[in-house]
């Protein structure tokens, strides 16, 4: 009897055991768990376009620049943490309703302004996937989206035509080969010249429009100046609308309009190099290649604009960082050694091609579309090759405007080290003992 | 206070840090911490030349300037310490009570230390442009305008640190406790300053879930140890510099100097109320 209670005592345990074990697996292979929630999705201005997130329940505070239009409007959607990236994730293509009212901002306790949705949305002037984009409000917003819909439907009228003069050309081409083909059999001998002027011309395509405009949607739009706020839904009958109340961070950059590189150098071009501030000095050690990138940049606070891109990013309130806003162009890279200029280097497109063989690796080449039909650059850049012969002292790179006045905040030093002397640094540092032991000596004998 | 009385202070201070400043100077110590710094910097150095190969490039601000801080940081512990041990030693042998005895008071004499230790590294800033010209000239890392100033910001922190070791010494009575102490806080405070710019310096991405919290703790307890610090007014300097920023860098030296002055006023009060057998 006392066997069979202690082995069923036993098994009890083992089981608990066993089910306690089992909890966390089970957690990870369950899905996660998907909750209704009021969240602001974003279409923030980021110092070179426009793009943003979502805000969910667990993100006390909304980050935005400072002067600039911000679009946010508040929705209903399902949310889940997921737990590999450590962020909520929201579920808009199941739901998305729109939250209705009107948005106050609060300074303090006192609402100092009261928000109706507007109509609004982004112009790409170079298309969606170039980043840069402007925001239009109301009725500007409007007549950018007809611009781009009439620019569209004439881009498909002439597509159309295109596609009608392809047909009307393979015909004439087909035409064309018979007809040389019945000459050749008659005996009759065509020059490449006189079959070129027979040769019927293929239609070129129609370019599509480069600018992209999609539909004006409704949001609020946030134009601040710095300083912290609040922000809370206001229902028609003049209740707060529940967990729609957020601090709001307006902010504006530290530095404007500085002048930043990006490198690449030539033995590892898929890990570039940044050089954003003037003070930095670019030091190399023996022959190099580098492609250098200018841009025009403003200086953030990190966790603010960590914030604004993604407001689940974490950041440091006490660093600071470049945001690349826009490339100089028609500029030349100057490098010069003190007032001699050395290479005036303007910039190219760039392929990377693979090398066959035992030895492996890449080789850059500048990328010439008819010798590389179907491809497209790798990169382009300024072009600087520091060669071995190159003495080992300062010299400076720097742009040069089309006007020939040189571009602001373009300077920074380049400076080949003599690294072989590194060892010599040792025997530098024995000097103050060196001065030490000549004065011991001295008094030593003074006392003597 | 009378202009004669004045004067007398001024002439006993003016003797007393001349009569430290001489037996410093004329001992190897300050030499010997001069040599370790520099050892400890030429090996920085060796390591920042050997990372940039052969066909490769390194950016950087001023790579002379870490070198520079940890060399003033050795240094500075060096004198903070000396001083905390000489007057704990003149404590413990009596010959305070001799001192005080003729027209030295608690301020001519902490004054006197002070101001010793002050001209003690102007000989060490010597050292420094020798030794960094030196580097320039060997490696061609470059001895900037922002490296001359960065030396300049080095004496007021520096001024910041002989006054904390001043404060440290009036506190305690036994020379063991003036350096316990002094050490403990002082490696403290460059413990949460080195581990802060470690953090500070990893990229964004690199930093794990745990190095974030323990980077959010040192943020939280960097914003107090930032204006106890002495080696904080060093680094502040030095970024006021990078970022080229003269206000602030101006700022920082108010503060460097408001900072020594309290705690010297406040060692002075420490020295007066406890007596010279402290």
């Amino acid at each position: 009897m006392k066997i069979a209670k202690f082995k069923l005592v036993m098994f009890s345990v083992t089981l608990i055991i066993g089910w306690v074990f089992c909890l966390p697996a089970l957690g990870q292979v369950q899905t996660p768990a998907l909750e209704e929630e009021l969240v602001y999705r974003l279409n923030v201005f980021n110092g070179r376009g426009y793009g943003g997130e979502f805000t969910p329940q667990s993100e006390d505070t909304i980050y935005l620049i400072a002067d600039k239009n911000n679009a946010i409007s508040a929705r209903i959607t399902l949310v889940c943490f997921w737990p590999i990236t450590g962020k909520y994730q929201a579920s808009f293509g199941t739901l998305n309703e729109e939250v209705e009212g009107v948005l106050e901002i609060l300074k303090g306790e006192k609402v100092i302004e009261t928000l109706e949705k507007e109509d609004n949305c982004l112009y790409h002037p170079e298309g969606y996937w170039a980043g840069v984009s402007v925001l239009y409000r109301g009725e500007e917003a409007w007549a950018y989206h007809e611009k781009y819909k009439k620019a569209i439907a004439e881009y498909y009228m002439k597509r159309s035509e295109y596609q009608q003069a392809q047909i009307e050309y393979r015909k004439k081409y087909n035409e064309f080969s018979k007809e040389i083909k019945k000459r050749k059999e008659a005996g009759e001998e065509i020059t490449e010249e006189e079959a070129q002027q027979m040769m019927p011309k293929p239609p070129s395509p129609p370019r599509s429009p480069g600018f992209f405009v999609p539909p004006p949607g409704k949001d609020y739009i946030i134009n601040l100046p710095p300083g912290n706020y609040k922000i809370r839904l206001r229902v028609e009958n003049g209740a707060i609308i529940q967990d729609s109340e957020k601090n709001l961070v307006l902010f504006t950059y530290r530095r404007e309009g500085g002048t930043g590189y990006t490198i690449i150098p030539g033995n590892r071009w898929t890990k570039r190099e940044s050089c954003d501030d003037s003070s930095w000095i670019i030091y190399a050690a023996g022959k190099n290649t580098l492609y250098f990138n200018p841009f025009i940049q403003d200086e953030y606070n990190e966790l603010y604009y960590n914030k604004l891109e993604e407001p689940q990013n974490t950041g440091r309130e006490e660093k600071w960082k470049w945001v690349r806003t826009e490339p100089i162009k028609n500029v030349t890279l100057l490098f010069s050694k003190g007032k001699e200029i050395l290479q005036k280097i303007v910039i190219a497109p760039y392929c990377v091609k693979q090398i066959y063989g035992p030895e492996l690796g890449y080789e850059i080449v500048e990328w010439d579309p008819k010798e590389m039909p179907g491809r497209l650059p790798a990169f382009g850049g300024y072009k600087l090759e520091l060669a071995f012969t190159l003495p080992k002292t300062n010299y400076e790179v720097n742009l040069q405007e089309k006007e020939g006045g040189l571009f602001p905040g373009g300077r920074r030093e380049v400076r080949l080290v003599r690294k072989e002397r590194a060892k010599s640094l040792y025997i530098l540092s024995i000097f103050p003992l060196a001065v030490g032991l000549v004065v011991f000596v001295g008094r030593r004998r003074k006392m003597k | 206070m009378t202009r004669k009385e004045l004067s007398l202070s001024i002439h006993t201070v003016k003797a007393l840090a001349k009569r430290d400043l001489y037996s410093t100077l004329s001992s190897l110590g300050i030499y010997i911490a001069a040599f370790l710094s520099f050892v400890a910097s030429s090996f920085i150095l060796k390591n920042f030349l050997q990372s940039i190969k052969g066909d490769d490039i390194l950016i950087s601000a001023d790579p002379l300037n870490y070198p520079l801080f940890i060399s003033t940081v050795i240094v500075s512990f060096y004198l903070a310490l000396l001083s905390a041990i000489s007057i704990s030693r003149e404590k413990d042998q009596g010959t305070l009570e001799v001192l005080f005895c003729g027209p030295v008071s608690s301020s001519t004499y902490i004054l006197g230390k002070y101001i010793k230790n002050i001209l003690t590294y102007f000989v060490v800033v010597l050292f420094f442009l020798v030794y960094f010209w030196g580097v320039s000239l060997l490696t061609n890392l470059g001895f900037s305008s922002r490296l001359g100033k960065a030396i300049l910001t080095s004496i007021f922190s520096l001024s910041c640190v002989i006054s904390f070791g001043l404060f440290i010494s009036s506190l305690t009575k036994k020379m063991r406790n003036s350096i316990i102490w002094l050490i403990g806080i002082l490696i403290l405070f460059l413990a949460v300053g080195i581990g802060q710019t470690i953090l500070f310096g990893m990229p964004q991405g690199e930093v794990s879930s745990v190095l974030t919290y323990l980077t959010d703790t040192l943020s939280v307890v960097s914003r107090g140890v930032d204006w106890i610090s002495p080696f904080s007014y060093l680094s502040r300097g030095i970024d006021a510099i990078s970022l080229d920023n003269s206000f602030l860098w101006g700022l920082n030296i108010l503060y460097s100097i408001i900072y020594s002055a309290v705690l010297l006023l406040f060692s002075i009060c420490i020295f007066k109320r406890k007596g010279v057998r402290g």
